[in-house]
């Protein structure tokens, strides 16, 4: 298996268009790594690049510290799935899976046992005789990781592989691949622009966006200490909240409301430079407390504007009583207050989960 | 605005049956939701209700009126396709206009007026930039909110949206939700809305209807669909993971009733839950077998017995989300989902581990089987 290092590397398009700006990142052995970011961002740049399927502009790419970049795909020793699962339709799935051990001129015996292992695994034994186009996409998604997998390769990349399937069994589909990951112990690299598969599947995450490294971190680390307010919001579904405020001290910011300042605390301190001046207070949607009645906790009050069913929570859009009268959303899980339209609402903020962030978007709290 | 009703509606294309003898009435103001998977008949019902496509049979009231036979636009609908269907050689300002300076509507709007309008629904949709520019200079993403604001500028008798957000980026279709949410709410217009995603569905309906082949499977609030599907086709369809379905059989011994799923496990049913499972129950194999629905939020784990009625099984996988974790468990044809909110409890759960686990007993329902469930 194998430990993955980009040190400084640059995709550089012709016409002097960056693809990826100076990017450095380690994935270690045996990681489950996602690469996450809208499109455009630079993911699929990176992959090519790590997969040798496309020339490195600049820096270096290893693995377990061997520059690879001269190498080509093949010598990579890498497995690559596509969500398109690009299957030998006039194959059977038995015939699929041997196919890259075939073309290394394996021996049937060996081959027969490398197959049947692998199809033991991924819990494909019954359908071995089968043609792809007879199979459902999570069948063919397996199929088309079995043949990846069935290489013993040092690195398995996967490109966007669920984004076509089926809502009903993507947590089934996500649950597999985690599972084969836990058994096989693959050093894995995912491309997803969807946070919550990367969130769910993932032990780090490498968030890309404008060609940039914006922050690589545990998902708890990338959810509660975002480093910018692009982290801050393209993580969480929905994404984090910003109302204006302005800093008063080390540790006090306060938002103006129609009655007066309304202080909301946050643990940890901000810089004395910034003492004085305006900044953005991000607090997550899932991370608020709702209650009918002021507490002695509660921050702010709003009004209930709209209220949206999600099943196992209710999805808030308040209207602050703050001068700019901003929107924010509060997840209130099932169980809880049913809140309605029209309804006053009280906010508490945890002081642990309230962000700060300045005017280039940085976030400024030192915990 | 209208009432919108079914009477007995077929529809074959060709000699393929497409709607069912489908009755159902939409309220004067809902915003009803048809929520199905591909090929179920969804759009088709949208068509007809426009008059772009005739019904084969049975008839469609606006109010007390039946429309058979009225054209498009003497039924006065306002449309936005999966599509957009927009005209490329007008700019987005004329492409969201062409529907005030249709003759037919006699709205006669000064250039002021219309601009008034035009520039209300764009903003509102977040769109007032792109006013100027061409079809072909869109994103798939912006063109789908023009083909929504051209939908929404005028006042008709009914709105049908097909699919409108469904090409926007995550984040941004949550926001276009809330603001389609915002938009029914305060203009209290009858809207049908067709979709294939249930959270949409459940997030901006007063009713919503469950399709599949043609004929529904239920009518109801969102709250009823999710809390208690009457069929397990719905249950499927609506929740994430799925409802749990498990397949088991019904047992009778010294007076009590066992619910046996294959190897797995065994639970007691209390008297209630008895007479549930005996109403929905069939027999294969010369056994009563029954179908056990249950939301993976209604499934408790803990990693010591919590109750009498606890059982152990072998854990398949754990997935970490932000603020719950799912532990799944293999079945002999089906995967079993618990989510829990104490995610540091099995912080360091690996595969095969033993978990605890305890049925919400409240939140069982019992089902006949209406579909084949297997692992994906």
């Amino acid at each position: 298996m194998s430990r993955v290092d980009c040190n400084n590397v640059w995709k550089i398009y012709t016409g002097n268009v960056i693809g990826v700006k100076d990017l450095t990142f380690t994935c270690n052995d045996e990681e489950f790594l996602a690469i996450l970011g809208p499109s455009g961002g630079g993911k699929s740049s990176t992959l090519r690049m790590l997969a040798g399927l496309e020339e490195i502009s600049k820096g270096e790419v290893m693995f377990d510290g061997n520059v690879v970049n001269q190498m080509g795909p093949t010598e990579r020793n890498i497995a690559l799935a596509f969500e398109s699962y690009a299957l030998y339709y006039r194959m059977n799935v038995y015939e699929n899976i041997a196919f890259p051990l075939r073309a290394r001129g394996m021996k049937n015996a060996d081959v027969d046992k490398n197959v049947k292992d692998m199809a033991e695994a991924l819990n494909l034994t019954t359908i071995l005789k089968k043609k792809p186009a007879e199979l459902a996409g999570g069948h063919q998604q397996r199929v088309s990781l079995a043949r990846a997998l069935v290489r013993k390769p040092n690195l398995t990349l996967l490109d966007e592989p669920l984004s076509h399937m089926d809502q009903r069994i993507r947590a089934e589909i996500r649950a597999q691949i985690r599972r084969i990951h836990e058994e096989f112990g693959n050093t894995t690299i995912y491309v997803t622009h969807d946070q919550a598969e990367a969130i769910s599947l993932c032990d780090r995450i490498l968030i890309l966006y404008n060609a940039e490294k914006q922050q690589i971190g545990t998902v708890d680390e990338i959810y509660n200490k975002p480093v910018n307010k692009f982290v801050a919001y393209f993580v969480g579904q929905p994404g984090m909240n910003f109302i204006k405020g302005k800093i008063e001290a080390h540790n006090r910011v306060y938002v103006n409301s129609g009655d007066g300042k309304k202080v909301v605390n946050f643990n940890g301190e901000v810089d004395s430079k910034y003492i004085g001046t305006e900044a953005l207070i991000g607090v997550r949607p899932q991370q608020i407390k709702a209650t009918v009645n002021k507490e002695t906790t509660s921050v702010l009050a709003g009004d209930v504007k709209i209220v949206e069913f999600q099943g196992d929570n209710d999805v808030l859009t308040v209207e602050l009583g703050d001068t700019g009268k901003t929107n924010i959303q509060v997840v209130v899980p099932a169980g809880g207050i049913r809140f309605k339209r029209g309804d006053r609402c009280w906010l508490e903020f945890d002081p642990n989960f309230v962000h700060l962030f300045d005017n280039d978007e940085k976030s400024i709290i030192r915990r | 605005m209208v009432q919108v009703r079914f009477e007995n509606v077929v529809k074959y294309y060709g000699r393929k049956l497409a709607i069912n003898d489908l009755s159902f009435t939409v309220k004067e103001g809902d915003f009803f939701s048809i929520l199905g998977p591909t090929g179920a008949g969804k759009s088709t019902i949208l068509k007809m209700i426009a008059g772009i496509e005739p019904v084969s049979s049975g008839k469609i009231y606006f109010n007390d009126i039946v429309v058979n036979n009225l054209s498009p636009h003497e039924r006065n609908v306002s449309m936005a396709f999966e599509t957009y269907n927009l005209y490329s050689h007008f700019t987005v300002y004329e492409n969201i206009a062409f529907p005030l300076r249709a003759p037919k509507w006699k709205l006669n709007l000064t250039r002021d007026e219309e601009r008034k309008r035009v520039t209300e629904i764009a903003s509102f949709l977040g769109i007032d930039k792109l006013l100027e520019r061409r079809p072909q200079a869109l994103s798939g993403g912006q063109k789908q909110r023009v083909s929504l604001a051209r939908a929404l500028v005028r006042k008709p008798q009914v709105y049908l949206l097909d699919e409108p957000i469904a090409h926007l980026d995550a984040k941004l279709k949550f926001s276009t939700q809330t603001l389609l949410r915002e938009f029914a709410v305060n203009y209290g217009s009858t809207i049908i809305y067709v979709t294939h995603d249930y959270r949409e569905a459940l997030a901006l309906s007063d009713n919503m209807m469950v399709l599949r082949k043609g004929k529904f499977d239920q009518i109801g609030t969102p709250e009823e669909i999710y809390y208690s599907p009457k069929v397990d086709f719905v249950g499927r369809l609506v929740g994430e993971p799925p409802m749990n379905m498990i397949d088991g059989e019904l047992i009778q011994q010294d007076g009590k009733t066992f619910f046996k799923a294959g190897n797995s496990f065994t639970i007691e049913l209390d008297k209630k839950l008895a007479e549930s499972a005996g109403k929905n129950s069939f027999k294969a194999d010369g056994k009563t077998n029954t179908r056990l629905g249950i939301r993976c939020e209604d499934i408790r784990p803990s990693m010591k017995k919590a109750s009498k009625n606890s059982f152990q099984l072998p854990v398949y996988v754990i997935v970490h989300e932000a603020e719950s974790s799912v532990i799944s468990f293999e079945l002999e044809n089906t995967f079993m989902h618990a989510r829990t909110s104490e995610s540091d409890v099995f912080r360091n759960l690996k595969g095969s581990d033993m978990v605890w686990l305890d049925f919400n007993t409240e939140r069982m329902l019992f089902y006949v089987k209406t579909m084949e469930i297997s692992k994906a």
